[in-house]
């Protein structure tokens, strides 16, 4: 168990120092980083909302639709790489099982993740503390109440977002285990994030009184077998409103996106086990 | 002594399906093998002759259609048999960024070298292979020369008792190619088994016990080196100083018992030995 432990955080450790070495991966950052910071230059056009929320709402889209787009590409870009480039001959030729290379990749590209998700909310929690300083000492001049924003609660939200990151590799992970082609792995595991994104939508449909039949089914096979990553977006609850998040939300969230990391990592093993290298 | 051959394959038989259709495409056909232990043995082929599939096969990195496999008496594809062999791919490609170093001590874990011992084995691995100094150096940087012998070092770091050498001297220069045929030659000494597939056949003479040839997927010559390239019926003489009234004294000679003179010409030396008689000491380093 011990040296099973070791060869997967070998294989962790050699994949995060590949990917952290990725274009594609600064690229996002900087795109990541950039809307983030732009959300103080822009925030005029506000709309009407306030302000604190608005930054956090750039910040929180900014950290989804990158963090999926570098979940979805990543995952699939270094396990095609290891098979493509055919380093995954050498390693596989060792006493190295299938599933633990499988849950060395994933752990290496988790990783590389969580960095972003770190860097990411790092800055997004110095924008967010300072204006927040800014607006509770006007708030203090004109006698109002200050506006809400709770560090921990980024902090938490933080790691729910690192979880749903984790969700989106395991099931891509899953797909590239039975995909030919990088090609198809991206498009189909792009795929199944956004129906995990919208999902709610499939359960109100299902909730909706209709005759029974193949589109039924597959509504019912889609809101049982892939997971509803909304369920990880608390982040207005969590940062702006933290008494809002009601008590088992949270255990909940994180054994439900545990429970799907493990169930995907194993049908991924699953399908890869036979497969020709 | 272990009876246990390093390698038994009882009737392999691998099928590729192929197009939509699925079409078969037989890449290996009823095969049956012993590889002897400690001995170098060569396995030979045209390309596409099922050499690599039957490598690969016997490493469970691909699925035999039907057939039996062992590796060193165990059931070959398992994490066990696996521990006891080092394999060196064709063509091999590591991480361009890791060093040399790095790369071999990632492989030194991954195939389960105790901690305490990396180290030691990772040195004694380099310095095998002759890469101690330019360890250092990324991958990346390195002569094709010198990717085989690290791809070798990863491949025996953990001292196994099977080494699998497909193509490791492909793209090499001579010098490079006698360099590893030197390793493959030491690998010997310490009484490992070594299968080399190679398409520079001087080289496995000159280093195999055993050779096997195969052919579309079917083996079709077995057998000691000795023993499959020797000509028992003609022999060779080699005369110095032969002068034509020398030559038709012999010539008589021979057909008064019966003999025939087959042809009368120079020794050659092969290519490869005149180009490592000129160009010597040099490394491709």
């Amino acid at each position: 168990m011990k040296a099973a432990l070791s060869r997967c955080l070998w294989i962790a450790r050699i994949t995060f120092l590949e990917a952290i070495r990725q274009r594609f991966f600064a690229f996002l950052f900087v795109l990541g980083a950039v809307l983030v910071l732009s959300s103080s230059a822009i925030r005029v056009f506000d709309f009407g909302h306030s302000e604190l929320k608005f930054i956090a709402d750039f910040g929180f889209g900014g950290l989804f639709l990158f963090g999926s787009m570098l979940g979805v590409v990543m995952t699939a870009q270094l396990f095609f790489a290891e098979l493509d480039n055919r380093t995954a001959l050498t390693l596989l030729a060792k006493p190295l099982g299938r599933g633990e290379f499988l849950v060395g990749k994933f752990l290496g590209t988790w990783a590389v993740l969580g960095v972003f998700v770190i860097a990411l909310v790092g800055l997004l929690g110095v924008m967010l503390g300072w204006r927040a300083a800014e607006l509770a000492a006007l708030a203090a001049e004109r006698r109002l109440s200050p506006p809400e924003f709770d560090a921990a609660g980024l902090g938490l939200f933080a790691l729910l977002q690192w979880l749903r990151l984790g969700v989106v590799v395991a099931m891509v992970l899953t797909v590239a285990a039975a995909a030919r082609t990088f090609l198809f792995a991206v498009v189909v595991g792009a795929l199944a994030v956004l129906a995990g994104q919208l999902q709610w939508l499939s359960q109100d449909l299902l909730l909706k009184p209709a005759e029974a039949g193949l589109g039924r089914a597959a509504l019912w096979l889609l809101t049982h077998l892939l997971p509803n990553l909304q369920q990880f977006n608390l982040g207005d609850a969590l940062v702006l409103a933290p008494h809002q998040v009601h008590d088992g939300t949270l255990p909940w969230v994180f054994a439900s996106g545990l429970a799907y990391i493990v169930a995907f990592l194993a049908l991924a093993s699953f399908l890869f086990r036979r497969r020709e290298i | 002594m272990n009876a246990e051959p390093a390698i038994s394959v009882r009737n392999l038989t691998k099928d590729f399906r192929i197009g939509l259709k699925g079409l078969k495409l037989r890449a290996v056909d009823d095969l049956s093998l012993s590889i002897p232990r400690g001995q170098v043995f060569g396995l030979l082929g045209p390309n596409g002759c099922g050499k690599s599939t039957t490598l690969k096969i016997i490493l469970g990195l691909v699925t035999a259609t039907s057939g039996e496999i062992s590796i060193l008496g165990l059931p070959s594809a398992t994490p066990a048999a696996r521990a006891r062999t080092g394999f060196l791919p064709e063509a091999p490609y590591f991480h361009k960024f890791l060093s040399g170093r790095e790369l071999v001590r990632y492989c030194a874990h991954l195939s389960g070298v105790p901690s305490d011992r990396v180290e030691a084995a990772v040195d004694e691995a380099l310095a095998l292979v002759a890469m101690s100094e330019a360890s250092e150096r990324r991958v990346g940087t390195y002569s094709k020369g010198m990717l085989q012998r690290i791809g070798l070092a990863q491949a025996i770091v953990h001292d196994p008792e099977l080494v699998i050498l497909d193509e490791p001297t492909a793209g090499v220069d001579p010098v490079g190619a006698a360099a590893i045929g030197r390793i493959i030659e030491a690998m010997r000494t310490r009484g490992k088994t070594v299968v080399l597939c190679s398409h520079l056949l001087g080289q496995v003479e000159q280093v195999c016990d055993r050779v096997a040839i195969m052919d579309k997927g079917r083996l079709v010559l077995e057998g000691a080196v000795e023993e499959v390239l020797e000509r028992r019926d003609r022999h060779v003489l080699t005369v110095a100083e032969l002068t034509p009234a020398a030559l038709a004294a012999a010539e008589t000679a021979l057909a008064a018992h019966g003999a025939t003179l087959g042809s009368v010409t120079h020794p050659r030396r092969s290519l490869e030995e005149l180009f490592r008689e000129l160009v010597t000491g040099s490394r491709d380093a």
